[in-house]
């Protein structure tokens, strides 16, 4: 298990290296994006307003920011679940060009397959700890505030050494969380057998 | 009588506690995690979390961002007066969850399940959430639940039919089977606080599971010993699991689980599971006729004194 500082713009000679199980940090700029801004751009065909060239990394983050003297204030930030973006990861990784997407959880197989394409990593918390993280954020600038709500709008972000993030999904295409299936899957075994439970137990099909 | 201003207090304030204070018997049972920690990553990413909490209840800003649902659970007193009745008491509660959405102490996350039109105060139709038990007394008592997204839409809760000729073999194999569904990856945030509700018709079972991950203390046990054991079985089997702190494969698979039943039809036995994070949110505050107010640790939802 390595550990990566990484900078962005993410380069792509970094990214090959990084391997399931590593830890990685990030500095520099990101946006942040919830399925509605998917929608927003995919679906109801319309342009992103910024340009993610030099910004190649998403955070699926819905943040809770509010207004304080005039200026934006990050009150609580937590990667959530990507899995549920799914069926616009491939797409978002080519048409944006991203180098790493940060969210909790995991991506499937049609992101992994773009991942690998693109040399591209998916990075998840460890722990529930949003107040760890606040003070290595700053919120520079949002788009689409108005037309998609302050969770879902695209925050523009300077980071300095987010992290750690545990690193679930590599460019050549492991999982992490596939190897912690396996051993689950063992240890299903060992909870059947401790409440009795038959391994070729069928359920009486009622409807 | 209850007078509306010291609702309006009380209830803000117990919005407020629910968001940003993890319950003790949560914290403890994290701590205690920390402690019986295996390997270096497990400890810190449950000491992590638990600094993050620790911040959250000296700053008062959320635990988590994701504030969720919110659930509203009373207790009402036979011989309660509110000013205004229980009309008012749910207007106030509306009104309460706005106001706390706008300061920053609840997210804006409830929306048109269809539109997704975002009213910006977590107020719409039929949420939040009411819940009521009425006892004996003139007290009323408020809990107010964040119940998070995760916990709630990645499989932590589920419902099955269940004939009565697979019994408890049947139960047990399906919660078995949905509770390592519904943490992979760490979906629901483990290790959870899961809830399992047996018979009664299907939102009934998923009334008394919700409740029972919910509002039960880490550490009780339901009084009938047939129950409590279940309780217990499942609790070691679920930890023989190795899931770990978001599904990392790290420590513990879940902290705890809560049983509750209701009597049912003799068709069929409803099974339903309702997870809890590992960041459970809840706050109760109990308020006296004469105006006195208690900040309780304890809904005693099910009224058992424990």
């Amino acid at each position: 298990m390595a550990k990566y500082y990484l900078q962005v713009p993410l380069k792509e000679e970094d990214i090959k290296k990084i391997r399931i199980g590593d830890l990685v940090y990030f500095s520099g700029e990101a946006f942040t994006c919830r399925s509605r801004l998917h929608r927003y751009i995919f679906d109801e065909k319309n342009v992103l307003p910024f340009s993610t060239k030099e910004k190649n990394l998403l955070i699926h983050v819905g943040p809770v920011i509010i207004k304080e003297n005039n200026k934006w204030k990050l009150v609580s930030f937590m990667p959530t679940s990507s899995i549920r973006f799914e069926k616009w990861g491939a797409k978002s990784i080519k048409e944006w060009g991203l180098k790493a997407i940060v969210g909790k959880t995991t991506m499937g197989e049609e992101t992994a397959a773009a991942m690998k394409e693109n040399i591209c990593i998916h990075a998840t918390p460890q722990c529930v700890s949003p107040n760890l993280w606040l003070d290595s954020i700053e919120i520079k600038d949002v788009y689409l505030f108005d037309e998609l709500g302050t969770i879902e709008a695209a925050w523009q972000l300077h980071l300095n050494n987010l992290g750690p993030f545990l690193v679930d999904m590599d460019s050549e295409g492991n999982n992490y969380f596939d190897s912690i299936d396996a051993i689950v899957e063992e240890n299903r075994k060992k909870a059947y057998k401790a409440l009795q439970i038959p391994e070729d137990f069928k359920y009486t099909k009622l409807y | 009588m209850i007078r509306k201003e010291i609702l309006e207090d009380v209830i803000f304030k117990t919005i407020k506690k629910s968001s940003c204070c993890i319950p003790k018997d949560v914290h403890s049972a994290l701590k205690k995690a920390i402690k019986s920690a295996e390997t270096e990553t497990e400890k810190d990413a449950f000491s992590n979390l638990l600094k993050s909490l620790d911040i959250s209840i000296e700053r008062e800003n959320l635990a988590c961002p994701d504030t969720g649902w919110p659930l509203f659970f009373y207790k009402i007193g036979n011989e309660a007066d509110i000013e205004g009745g229980i009309l008012e008491l749910e207007e106030i509660s509306r009104k309460m969850v706005t106001k706390a959405t706008k300061e920053g102490y609840l997210r804006s996350t409830m929306k048109h399940p269809l539109t997704g039109y975002d009213p910006g105060g977590n107020v719409g139709l039929n949420v939040p959430y009411f819940d009521y038990k009425f006892v004996p007394g003139k007290d009323i008592q408020v809990t107010y639940v964040a119940k998070g997204g995760g916990s709630e839409c990645f499989g932590g809760t589920r419902y099955r039919m269940i004939a009565f000729a697979d019994g408890i073999t049947g139960i047990e194999k399906f919660i078995v089977d949905s509770y390592i569904a519904a943490t992979r990856a760490g979906a629901i945030c483990p290790p959870g606080i899961l809830g399992i509700g047996i018979g009664g018709t299907a939102n009934i079972a998923a009334n008394i599971a919700k409740e029972a991950a919910c509002l039960r203390l880490i550490g009780t046990h339901h009084p009938e010993p047939m129950i409590a054991e279940i309780e217990t079985d499942l609790y070691k089997a679920l930890n023989k699991l190795g899931i770990g702190i978001m599904g990392s494969g790290e420590g513990p698979s879940v902290l705890a689980v809560n049983v509750e039943y209701a009597y049912t039809h003799i068709a069929g036995i409803a099974v339903a599971t309702s997870s809890n994070c590992c960041v459970s949110r809840r706050a109760t505050a109990k308020i006296n006729d004469n105006g006195k107010i208690e900040e309780l640790d304890n809904p005693d939802w099910f009224e058992r004194g424990q």
